[in-house]
């Protein structure tokens, strides 16, 4: 894991080297800030028990959708295609240490474009001095939360970015897949409300207990309360680790080709 | 002493090709050896499994004793690698992507700035060293991927055809900058520029269709030949003369019609039958057309060997067709 300080750096100048990285950081920043100036002036109306961090953070699918894909399509697919993946791996560098750090390096980018909305926290805590008292707890388990559902999709991103030479391909792939975990998983909760149960081989599969452990939008929702529950934590964390996992055996799988 | 390379019976097959078929061959400490062979011939895929890129399918592979599946970062770590089309990170500049190469190849940070000036000396691109890489000529990319290839001290250096793409003058530039690595790095370099190995190489591998064909020094390969055309003689006794001469270590007949009889005679080493040759034919009576004195090419070595190969291919592949009916 010697050289993943090294990988890292470069992965990080990559990201700036290009319009890509500052591309991104635009887009979310524009997208939060209009989101966040919406739910202040929603709020405007009247007291409610919602914050405005709150509602912010239940908005994390967005960015999520479409930040994830962007930043984590070049990631292997463009070296395989150049073929500077022959220049990487002829250097006495481990398979994994190159998909950890890539990793790593796309999770920088998210963490650091999650950390410009900490403007938005300064903001409501300035202009509440005195009135109100901002709750700085839920405020900090919503980042936590936001932080390691993000942490997870870039993990899968980065798979996507292993099996294609594409970034399209892979930006499309990823997309989906995200897709697929956060809006669909989510709308099975609401599929299987109530005491359904499906009955397989004699025992019942409590359906809707599961979405709802694995909803991410249910799990936002008790970070942005301030409920830390180490269950989705240890779910996210080691479903990255089986992702990487993943990842890594593609990229050793050009040796059984 | 280990040889540097040894290569036992390598073989690799893809799906439905097998680009390379029990490959053998070793490269001693010091030696700069060509890798020839036409396009397909296997060359880039030996050099990939060399460098550990890929596994081979059956075969060992050692490097400095090293076994490249047992034990791939150590192998790695000695050798310095250009790849062809030499992929470099065209969004870097040319000494950050050296920095970056060097910390990769555990070049310790007080030696690291020196170690990339020097490299940078010896490919001749002190001048380029802030350009970003994308906006460098194909010449110079190929110098700092090479200058790559050195930043490990490595004791073996692999190139994948490092002179294709560059200007004549280019190429003679990497070509001395190769002879003179060879004074201190093991090389194996590959190629289908035939003159460039006769240029910089001491020893040649030439491969075909997977195989290795032939693999020998220059000295040997390249002979001396004595071409003599006569006439007035019946061809069997111009032969017969031609063979008595002391000296004369084969001839071959090349062309022969009624009036003249053409021959391609090799010497026997250190000899040299011109003046016996030109004194055997006045004997004989007959009138000598040209007596000359060459080298065969290794252009012709290479295109005899390759179409030898090929045709035993096809005699191979007729026996099977006529067995399967």
């Amino acid at each position: 894991m010697r050289n993943v300080p090294t990988l890292l750096r470069r992965e990080l100048n990559a990201y700036f080297a290009s319009v890509l990285g500052y591309l991104v950081i635009m887009f979310f920043l524009i997208v939060m800030g209009v989101t966040f100036a919406v739910i202040v002036s929603y709020l405007n109306r009247g007291p409610t028990q919602l914050t405005a961090m709150k509602i912010m953070f239940s908005m994390f699918w967005v960015p999520s959708l479409f930040v994830v894909p962007p930043i984590t399509m070049r990631l292997l697919a463009e070296e395989k295609r150049s073929g500077s993946i022959e220049m990487l791996m002829t250097a006495p560098v481990t398979d994994f240490e190159v998909v950890f750090a890539k990793w790593l390096g796309a999770l920088t980018l998210y963490t650091l474009m999650w950390a410009l909305t900490g403007l938005y926290v300064l903001i409501l805590h300035y202009f509440s001095l005195g009135v109100a008292s901002l709750d700085l707890g839920p405020v900090a388990a919503g980042y936590v939360g936001v932080l390691v559902i993000g942490q997870f999709l870039i993990a899968v991103g980065l798979l996507t970015s292993a099996m294609t030479k594409s970034q399209v391909m892979a930006a499309l792939m990823s997309f989906a897949l995200v897709f697929m975990l956060l809006i669909v998983v989510n709308w099975m909760t609401w599929l299987f409300r109530g005491e359904t149960a499906l009955r397989m081989l004699g025992i019942a599969i409590p359906l809707d207990r599961f979405f709802k452990a694995v909803s991410s939008f249910d799990q936002m929702e008790d970070f942005a309360r301030g409920l830390v529950d180490v269950r989705p934590l240890v779910l996210y964390v080691s479903g990255t680790a089986l992702v990487l996992f993943l990842t890594t055996r593609i990229l050793e799988s050009r040796k059984w080709r | 002493m280990q040889p540097m390379i040894r290569v036992e019976n390598l073989t690799k097959r893809f799906a439905g090709l097998t680009a390379l078929k029990g490959v053998s061959f070793e490269v001693k400490r010091g030696e700069i050896v060509g890798f020839l062979g036409p396009n397909g011939a296997g060359k880039s895929t030996t050099m990939r499994i060399l460098t550990g890129f890929l596994p081979a399918t059956a075969g060992r592979v050692a490097v400095s004793g090293v076994d490249v599946f047992e034990d791939s970062l150590e192998v790695r770590r000695h050798i310095g690698y250009m790849p062809e089309n030499n992929p470099l990170y065209v969004d870097m500049r040319v000494r950050e992507y050296l920095k970056f190469r060097a910390k990769l190849k555990d070049v310790g940070r007080a030696d690291r700035k020196e170690r990339i000036d020097d490299v940078l000396e010896m490919c001749g691109i002190t001048d380029v060293c802030h350009r970003i890489i994308g906006q460098l000529s194909k010449g110079y990319r190929q110098r700092v991927g090479l200058a790559d290839a050195l930043l490990g001290e490595p004791d073996l250096l692999i190139l994948d055809e490092p002179t294709i793409g560059l200007d004549p003058v280019q190429v003679r530039q990497v070509r001395q900058l190769i002879r003179d690595l060879g004074k201190q790095h093991t090389i194996l370099l590959s190629t289908h520029i035939l003159s460039e190995v006769e240029m910089t190489c001491n020893r040649v591998i030439i491969i075909h269709r997977g195989k290795v064909l032939v693999s020998s020094t220059l000295a040997n390969l390249i002979k001396p030949t004595i071409e003599v055309e006569v006439r007035g003689g019946p061809r069997d006794a111009v032969q017969a003369a031609l063979r008595s001469v002391p000296g004369v270590a084969s001839v071959r007949m090349e062309a022969c019609d009624d009036e003249r009889v053409r021959c391609v005679l090799h010497p026997k080493p250190e000899a040299d039958p011109t003046e016996e040759i030109f004194e055997t034919v006045m004997r004989s009576g007959w009138k000598l057309r040209e007596l000359s004195r060459s080298r065969t090419s290794l252009e012709d070595i290479f295109v005899q060997i390759t179409r030898e190969e090929d045709e035993a291919e096809e005699d191979r592949l007729d026996q099977r067709r006529s067995l399967l009916r």
